[in-house]
């Protein structure tokens, strides 16, 4: 009996404990996976590690474009209790209007729609108030938000981002791959009150990459103020500044007229229109300027030099095809030298020089130069400009492309050409990031487009332009600069005639042995005479370059002015030059294809100095030039010595090229510039 | 009374004691008042009784002590063994919570320190500066008023420095 008892009592426990072993392999071998996952799904966060958006930086390092986080709030409208009430409470702690917010989420709530925005952006101490509620329909979520610290400082060159911080515009699109990063994301081991307990990051997440710009902040600044007091005091539509570095093509500044805000979204078209990038996207014709290729493609393609006379025709050009008559702004130039016809921009003398290139001549070196082309800045939205096809180009065409008419170009696309004129005859390639992350993206190697001596010879025309010619307003204190203006009558379509507001432009180059920047200005939309390119572009031309050439430390080539402490009194009448580009406008209307030029009606100001202690006016001749050619160097010297004559001379050998040529009357202040070669 | 190393070995019967069934017989015809009703189907009888255990002297046992202290070790031991093995997933999660918060403080500090450089930014913008120098009657330099003190002079190329 107790046998049988104690084998029961044996069987029952063994029953017992079989049936808790059973269990327990069920619970920790069966269902081991089910109940780790339910444990994870309590215990478990899945935490996505955001990734910040790479910054935009200027070439010191200053921040033009920056991402810091930011905390939203958002709601679920379905799981709200009370809409009223809670609508009340959550205005109150984000400081909104209590109206506004409880319509929205009532609105989300008839939409079934489970979830809302309420407020983006907010500052640390709502998301602590919010936090504090501990309802479960609020939401506290990271994220980031872009901040531009200048507001509108290059804002065409940085564009802008969307509410998702992904690029709408400049480089903020054209690098949004790079600048945007790839987000992470992180399992996190939670407590009973949601602490963080432990960390295992699934994903890693990456930082998008930071961007170092050419741009340099100072210069910007100095750029986008002189064009918009340009285009306000003239009344113009839009402007545009390309400041560049001639050798690597690194582009300082580009400015652009009008501005925008990229920390705010548009709002209006207005909005939308200002955000257009007038020195990149908008071409226009170009006018004056477009002679500096013409003569280039002469120095090259012909036996022109800048001494070969070129007939002017008394300024007025007839016999064209169509019965088109084309008149010179300033009339009564004869047969003058062709660095003049530079100098004093004249219409027929280009038209001269245009026609012994010739239309093939003409348009491989419109080629050459790199109009027609994009010059692949990292910008979206940047037109190629426009040049016929020589198969499409009409009887006229020549004539019309030879004063920068029938041919559309940007302002970066100027300042590309007169690089080349400024760097020896080599096409660069602008470029606008110096840094991408940690690595520098290749430089493409310039192409040759004009001879180096072509280049120098350019140089010392466009020399001329500021010495002598229609740039004298832009001559610059302590640097030699060399430059051309261009005025060109904006087209109508709609009318299918040229109207009489002006795009006027300037580009040039300081100083002129060893240009170290190179800048254009376009003012587009002036009127009259104060619109033209030495009035509208000159001055801002002017006062952009002499600041980069202070940030860029760039040595003077010239004594500088007479102290500031002598008072400066400027004679604001008309004063007859010593030239003869004076111009008469008042003679009556240009013809209506013709490209108003860009020449000087009243001389520039010339400064008379008082003060308690004046000095004596300075002589305004120095002396007659001599003839250097053929000359050695040794003997040049000697005889600009015993005249007292500045020489500078450029290369080795002997005494080919020499700028003011002879027999012209050296100012003071100015130094006869002889080129030598073997 | 019956104990339960008696009902064991109740059963076998000592010696000279009458046979287990005679003895059942004798006891059902001798009926003790005190004599507990018997559970059914049982021939087991409670029956209390008061002990005077007042005389009785417990010997202490020598080996009891080892014993206990043997038991205090192993047990000692089992909580050392125990703690060993627990200790690194309790000072995991200890330092599990140590990084957490060091890193959700690492994350605020980098936060706190993009937002403090994007005012730095503002307050160093261009725009901000020459407001400020103009308040001021500051204004850039003029050319003339650069002079650039390593110029040799007399040279006539001008280099670019940068």
């Amino acid at each position: 009996m107790i046998e049988r008892r104690l084998i029961w009592l044996a069987g029952i426990v063994l029953v017992w404990g079989a049936a808790i072993f059973s269990k327990l392999v069920a619970l920790q071998v069966v269902h081991h996976q089910e109940y780790v996952k339910k444990a994870r799904a309590r215990q478990e966060e899945v935490v996505r590690l955001r990734a910040q958006r790479g910054a935009i930086l200027d070439r010191t390092g200053h921040p033009l474009a920056m991402s810091v986080p930011t905390e939203s709030v958002s709601v679920d409208p379905i799981k709200v209790p009370s809409l009223q009430v809670d609508s009340d409470l959550l205005a109150h702690e984000l400081h909104l209007d209590p109206a506004e917010v409880f319509q929205r989420i009532r609105a989300a709530y008839d939409s079934h729609r489970g979830f809302l925005w309420v407020k983006r952006g907010i500052t640390p101490q709502e998301a602590g108030d919010v936090r504090g509620l501990k309802y479960d329909w609020i939401h506290v979520d990271d994220g980031s938000e872009r901040h531009y610290p200048n507001n509108m400082l290059a804002a065409h060159v940085l564009g802008g981002v969307d509410f998702e911080e992904k690029g709408n515009g400049g480089i903020e699109k054209a690098l949004d791959g790079e600048l945007h990063g790839t987000p992470g994301s992180a399992d996190i081991l939670t407590d009973v009150h949601h602490r963080g307990i432990f960390e295992l990051v699934s994903t890693q997440a990456r930082a998008g990459l930071s961007v170092i710009l050419t741009i340099d902040e100072q210069l910007q600044f100095v750029a986008e103020r002189e064009i918009a007091a340009s285009v306000k005091q003239h009344e113009a539509a839009s402007g545009s500044v390309v400041v560049m570095n001639p050798y690597n093509g690194e582009i300082l500044a580009l400015a652009s007229y009008p501005p925008f805000d990229p920390n705010q979204p548009p709002e209006n078209e207005n909005d939308v229109a200002a955000r257009s990038n007038h020195a990149v996207s908008v071409p226009f014709e170009p006018g004056s300027c477009f002679k500096v290729i013409t003569l280039s493609a002469a120095l090259e393609t012909t036996k022109l030099r800048p001494d070969s006379p070129i007939n002017c025709h008394g300024g007025v050009l007839t016999g064209l095809p169509g019965k088109r008559v084309i008149h010179d702004s300033h009339g009564g130039l004869g047969i003058i030298p062709m660095a003049m016809v530079l100098a004093h921009s004249s219409n027929v003398g280009a038209i001269e020089v245009g026609r012994t290139v010739g239309r093939e001549k003409m348009y491989e070196y419109m080629r050459r130069f790199g109009f027609g082309d994009r010059t692949g800045i990292p910008l979206p939205g940047e037109s190629k400009g426009r040049v016929r096809p020589l198969a499409k180009w009409g009887s006229t065409s020549l004539e019309s492309v030879s004063m920068g008419q029938e041919v559309s170009v940007t302002t970066l696309q100027l300042a590309r050409a007169v690089s080349v004129v400024a760097n020896g005859g080599l096409l660069v390639k602008p470029r606008l990031i110096v840094k991408l992350g940690d690595r520098t993206p290749p430089v493409e190697p310039p192409v040759r487009a004009i001879k180096p001596e072509t280049a120098i010879t350019m140089r010392q025309m466009m020399e001329g332009v500021v010495l002598v010619g229609t740039g004298r307003s832009t001559r610059l204190d302590g640097y030699t600069s060399g430059g051309k203006t261009g005025t060109a009558q904006i087209f109508d379509f709609a009318t299918r005639h040229y109207t009489h507001t002006y795009n006027g432009s300037f580009m040039g180059f300081a100083p002129v042995t060893n240009p170290a920047v190179v800048v254009v200005v376009t003012v587009n939309g002036t009127h009259g005479m104060e619109g033209f390119g030495a009035s509208a572009a000159g001055p801002v031309f002017k006062a952009v370059i002499a600041e980069a050439l202070r940030i860029l430390d760039v040595p003077k080539d010239l004594p500088d002015n007479p102290p500031a402490n002598t008072q400066i009194a400027q004679n604001q009448k008309d004063q007859s030059l010593d030239d003869v580009s004076i111009a008469d406008l008042g003679s009556g209307q240009p013809n209506i294809l013709e490209d108003s030029d860009d020449d000087e009606p009243a001389a520039p100001r010339t400064q008379a100095f008082v003060g308690p202690t004046a000095p004596p006016a300075p002589a305004p001749v120095a002396g007659t030039v001599p003839n250097f050619k053929g000359m050695t160097l040794r003997a040049v010297l000697r005889e600009a010595e015993a005249k007292g004559l500045p020489v500078q001379p450029d290369g080795s050998g002997v005494a080919r090229i020499q700028n003011p040529p002879p027999g012209a009357v050296l100012h003071q202040g100015e130094r006869i510039r002889v080129q030598f070669t073997r | 009374m019956a104990t339960i190393p008696q009902f064991l070995t109740r059963h076998q019967a000592p010696a000279g004691t009458q046979a287990p069934a005679e003895r059942l017989d004798d006891r059902q015809s001798e009926r003790d008042p005190f004599e507990l009703r018997a559970l059914p189907f049982e021939d087991v009888y409670f029956r209390p009784k008061k002990m005077d255990n007042s005389r009785l002297i417990r010997e202490a046992d020598p080996r009891a002590g080892g014993a206990c202290w043997t038991v205090i070790g192993a047990a000692c031991l089992m909580l050392a063994f125990l703690g060993g093995v627990l200790a690194p997933s309790v000072a995991n999660t200890v330092a599990g919570y140590k990084l957490e918060s060091l890193r959700v403080e690492a994350q605020k500090l980098a936060d706190e320190r993009r937002t403090l450089e994007l005012q730095e930014a503002r307050l160093l913008s261009p725009e901000r500066l020459d407001r400020l120098a103009q308040g001021r009657h500051l204004v850039s330099p003029s050319a003339s008023q650069v002079v650039h003190l390593d110029n040799t002079g007399e040279s006539k190329v001008a280099m670019v420095r940068r």
